[in-house]
């Protein structure tokens, strides 16, 4: 999912990139959710004591709707305005990926039936979460939901994250909320993680600026878009022994794949044949997306009676647990929104004094840490020598 | 190096009170003019602007620009440590990363020296535009500070409307509703008690009760207060502190529906 370690790598290169925040910073913000992704998450996290998923009489799955709703209830209650974005059909690259995880879902449900025959419930669970999958019916099931609270949903061509991306970039949105970190490859200006977590779990919101990571790792957004197909993504496969520190040092040296690849020493590090990288970066640097300006975002009331009626009637919930959270989204939309001094004042430049001051302490830091590396590094070096003289 | 002296460790005491409930940790940027601070509360909404002049100090000395990153927590606990009437002096190096504060009381028998440490606060400055307001409207501090807590037990926000007449305060909620009106009186004479109002056209806002209830902690630093509004644009709420300065603080506005 996603691109392995970036996470780390914008960490390490741009710590000003990533902000924590409480999630109640961001009212009036309007939010492209990946809904694809937070179904699954849904599907997966949202279970009974005994770990088995939340069901309705009939035996069906329930759990994502128990997720969407309550979930986005948390987010109106906080002032967000959130829109949730459907993945369209997987682009043609994603196949392998997907024939994997395919893969992997078989494997585990065999594993999951060899866990019941034992009787090993530990096992069980384990398993049976790793056999989820989104289906149609799930999608359709928080369409209707969205559609009945009033939230705007939409459906992307093809990869929900590339129509988040585009939709922060025209200023649709503020940002992207998605745990996958390919929506910034996507070129979403700002990416929002952990916003569809429950609050039990305290998480603050991780909000990822692209600008500043781009500015930390000094890469434009190309030698990005090459670094990230480097270390990993879900479009093609990536080299056999380059882990994030060489990814990003590789980048740096030469620039672009190509130059990478034609600098690269292929018996150390072979190359999967036929790479598509090419493919990869072309779908990166132009998703098949729909044009925002022709995207218009209405939030409207909720309407409780047919909420009532298909959470209730169909999925057996609790009514007055469901009437009491629409009550709340009915109000919450009703009520003006605080405006936010951001959009009133500009940012002032930092003078140019500040800047130097600033440059100095990192720089300062950075010797140091160094420094620190140096003489680990050479600890580590004394380590290993006198194994070596011993074996002589 | 920078060292100030103020007469009444009290004006610094009051004016942490008005501040330390919308931000934690601060810059107070210092100057040879004087002391100015200005930050946002964490969700954006309001700022606070404050100024203190080097004129309205006993001595004032800071021989370079620098900020000092104080965490309003500490520093309200060590003023703690000082007497309403004791003299407060602090000093700075530039390059330091302490604080120091030395009370002492009035007969100069006994004399305090804490040392507080400083922090590194990565701190947006914003540039405010210089606004002439449709509405100003100057009223007893004590006034506007009752209005918004008696107003805030009905509702969670205010409507402010200014005409010629004078102001209302209004709230709606659940379990009622509230309106406060306060008539334009003579401005014959400046004694604080009287309600003015400049303005050029009506105006009309709502604006977070919470906010306005923070910035009234900044009361006892001044008799009136002024409240200066036009429409889509945030709120300014000025308390000038006699000679030494003022605080100053924005909040943005409660938009309608915007769909």
């Amino acid at each position: 999912m996603g691109i392995s370690g970036l996470t780390k790598v914008i960490g390490d290169h741009a710590p000003d990139a990533i902000k924590e925040n409480d999630i109640k910073n961001y009212f009036g913000r309007k939010v492209a959710i990946d809904a694809s992704m937070s179904i699954y998450q849904f599907l997966i996290a949202v279970r009974q004591q005994d770990g088995m998923q939340l069901t309705n009489e009939a035996g069906e799955t329930t759990s994502h709707l128990v997720g969407i709703f309550y979930r986005t209830i948390r987010m109106v209650e906080n002032g967000i305005k959130p829109v949730y974005v459907f993945d369209g059909k997987p682009p043609v690259l994603k196949g392998d990926e997907l024939k994997k995880r395919l893969e992997k879902r078989t494997e585990a449900q065999a594993a999951m039936d060899a866990a019941t025959e034992a009787g090993d419930t530990e096992n069980i669970d384990k398993f049976s979460r790793r056999t989820v999958k989104v289906t149609r019916e799930h999608n359709e099931e928080c369409r209707k939901l969205l559609r009945l609270m009033g939230i705007p949903y939409m459906e992307a061509p093809c990869e929900a994250e590339s129509q988040c991306a585009a939709l922060v970039a025209a200023g649709k949105v503020f940002g992207a909320a998605s745990e996958d970190m390919d929506t910034l490859t996507f070129g979403s200006p700002v990416l929002l993680r952990h916003l569809t977590f429950a609050e039990a779990r305290k998480a603050p919101i991780a909000e990822i600026h692209l600008d500043k990571a781009l500015q930390g790792l000094e890469m434009s957004m190309d030698e990005f878009i090459d670094l990230c197909i480097l270390l990993g993504c879900d479009y093609c496969d990536s080299i056999r022994g380059i882990g994030p520190h060489r990814a990003v040092t590789l980048i740096k040296e030469h620039k672009t794949l190509e130059n990478v690849l034609a600098n690269l020493d292929k018996t150390k590090y072979p190359v999967p044949d036929d790479w598509a990288f090419k493919e990869a970066r072309e779908l990166f640097k132009k998703p098949d997306v729909i044009d925002p300006k022709d995207i218009d975002l209405q939030w409207k009331d909720p309407d409780e009676e047919a909420i009532v009626e298909f959470m209730v009637g169909e999925k057996n919930f609790n009514e007055a647990r469901i009437r009491t959270a629409v009550h709340k989204l009915a109000k919450l939309n009703k009520q003006g929104t605080q405006g936010r001094l951001d959009s009133f004042f500009t940012v002032k430049p930092k003078d140019a004094e500040q800047v130097k001051l600033g440059k100095r302490k990192a720089e300062e830091k950075k010797e140091k840490l160094a420094a620190e590396k140096k003489a680990k590094a050479a600890a580590a070096k004394k380590k290993t020598k006198t194994p070596a003289k011993a074996k002589k | 190096m920078l060292e100030a002296r103020l007469a009444k460790a009290s004006i610094l005491k009051k004016l942490l009170d008005a501040i330390k409930e919308l931000v934690t940790d601060a810059n107070f940027d210092c100057t040879d003019s004087g002391i100015s601070l200005q930050a946002m509360d964490n969700s954006h909404v309001a700022l606070v602007s404050l100024l203190l002049r080097a004129s309205g100090f006993d001595h004032f000395r800071c021989d370079r620009n620098h900020a000092l990153g104080i965490s309003l927590a500490s520093l309200g606990k060590v003023l703690k440590c000082a007497g309403n009437d004791d003299t407060l002096t602090i000093k700075s190096e530039e390059d330091g990363d302490i604080l120091q504060l030395v009370f002492e009381s009035p007969n100069v028998d006994r004399v305090s020296e804490y040392d507080l440490k400083l922090m590194d606060i990565d701190s947006e400055h914003l540039g405010i535009p210089d606004t002439a307001y449709d509405a100003v409207v100057k009223m007893p501090s004590g006034e506007f500070q009752r209005i918004c807590r008696d107003l805030s037990v009905l509702s969670e926000s205010v409507a402010i409307d200014v005409d010629k007449e004078g102001v209302k305060f209004s709230a709606v909620g659940e379990i009622g509703s509230g309106a406060i009106k306060i008539k334009q009186g003579a401005a014959v004479d400046d004694d604080g008690a009287v309600t003015t109002v400049e303005m050029s056209q009506p105006v009309s806002l709502t604006f977070s009760l919470k906010y306005l209830n923070n910035f009234a902690k900044a009361t006892p630093l001044s008799d009136t207060v002024s409240l200066n509004m036009s429409a889509d644009v945030p709120l300014l709420v000025e308390y000038k502190c006699s000679e030494i300065g003022y605080i100053r603080y924005y909040l943005a506005p409660k938009i309608g529906d915007d769909n």
